[in-house]
């Protein structure tokens, strides 16, 4: 029963971790206030 | 407190284990994508190219036609879309600004490019464009989707405007990372004078009433790492021809623009060492991060049943002294 019990304890802690990974996402910033070039840049 | 030692890593052996297909085939298609907020920008060279004057409408060549792309994501405008769409949304605004010799603007060519962060397949929406034309894409258009296959793809051709087969043609080594080699092949095709033109005055209405008509033909070749299915490197031998109509006179045609053109060395650079670093998270997702935790989940696994089979092994007293062996008798 405890190895039943310790088994069940990692899967839902794996799928606690991935779920809350993936919920959380990655983080989304504002739209970059640099204009489209119409010259040419020296270096990238 | 062997007992507990076991348990305590059984149950770390089935979340390694547990995690490891959980990485590969659920985080990782959800937290994959492209940034909604990117801004990139690229130059491209074509050296000896050939032009057309417009003051004479006649074509010359020149030592470097400059053309400089830059993409900005519209962070506002994929949310809004989002919204109705139901998965995330990455809306670009590119800007194809074409440089002569001199300086001078050549073209310049605007788009908002609307597709699924995850798949890069495009999402139509209102607001999909190419210089000011609604348009309709049928397939990528500058970025590949992250795992790249090795199969043809379909490409969109914003010159064109039509959407047509990108072929795989092998994988290459481009200094230091495998790619995958794509090219495809726009035959002449009758395509729209663009918005803004060179010179001040002369309109694609104007242009379209002498009777001249514009015919474009390129050949695209993009090395893309699959992994994270950004080109590395990309050329294009691309023509571009006024055909017919009083503005060519006696003529019945005038290249406008003939060229090869290629990435700039520093941009190149740039661009290798960008993918070489965001090759790493997705490996980290896909491989590294799934197989370590395999490989991690077997091993603890392993120690804990060693544990519990020594944790079971008779216990009781020793033997005092050891029997004496029966005497043998011939």
């Amino acid at each position: 029963m405890r190895v039943l019990i310790a088994a069940a304890t990692g899967l839902a802690v794996a799928f606690a971790v991935v779920l809350t990974l993936t919920a959380l996402g990655s983080p989304s910033g504002g739209t970059s206030p640099k204009p489209l070039l119409t010259t040419v840049p020296a270096h990238p | 407190m062997r007992r507990k030692a076991g348990l305590v890593l059984l149950a770390l052996a089935v979340f390694f284990a547990a995690l490891s297909p959980l990485l590969r085939w659920y985080a990782f298609p959800r937290l994959a994508k492209v940034p909604a907020h990117q801004y990139q920008d690229m130059v491209l060279e074509a050296e000896n190219a050939t032009l057309l004057d417009y003051g004479t409408m006649r074509a010359r060549t020149v030592p470097k036609v400059t053309i400089v792309q830059t993409l900005k994501g519209n962070v506002e405008a994929s949310e809004r879309i989002e919204e109705s769409a139901g998965r995330d949304v990455v809306v670009w605004d590119g800007l194809s600004y074409v440089v002569g010799p001199d300086g001078e603007m050549v073209s310049k060519i605007p788009e908002r490019y609307i597709f699924d962060a995850h798949t890069q397949e495009p999402v139509h929406a209102t607001g999909e464009t190419v210089d000011g034309d609604p348009v309709r894409r049928g397939g990528i258009e500058f970025k590949w989707p992250f795992l790249t296959d090795k199969r043809d793809y379909e490409y969109f051709d914003a010159q064109a405007r039509i959407t047509a087969p990108i072929h795989y043609k092998g994988t290459r080594d481009f200094r230091g990372l495998e790619v995958y080699y794509f090219e495809q092949t726009i035959p002449w095709t009758k395509v729209r004078i663009p918005k803004t033109l060179p010179v001040a005055g002369l309109t694609p209405e104007s242009v379209t009433e002498t009777g001249t008509t514009r015919w474009y033909t390129t050949v695209r070749k993009f090395w893309v790492e699959p992994l994270t299915g950004a080109p590395v490197y990309g050329e294009e031998l691309h023509r571009e021809e006024l055909r017919g109509g009083t503005l060519l006179g006696d003529r019945d045609k005038v290249t406008a623009f003939a060229g090869h053109v290629k990435m700039r060395e520093d941009y190149i650079t740039h661009t290798v060492d960008l993918v070489k670093s965001q090759r790493l998270l997705i490996l980290l997702m896909t491989s590294y991060g799934p197989w370590g935790s395999l490989a991690l989940g077997v091993l603890l696994l392993a120690l804990a049943l060693y544990l519990e089979a020594r944790g079971r092994r008779p216990s009781g007293p020793a033997p005092t002294e050891a029997e004496e062996p029966s005497p043998v008798s011939a």
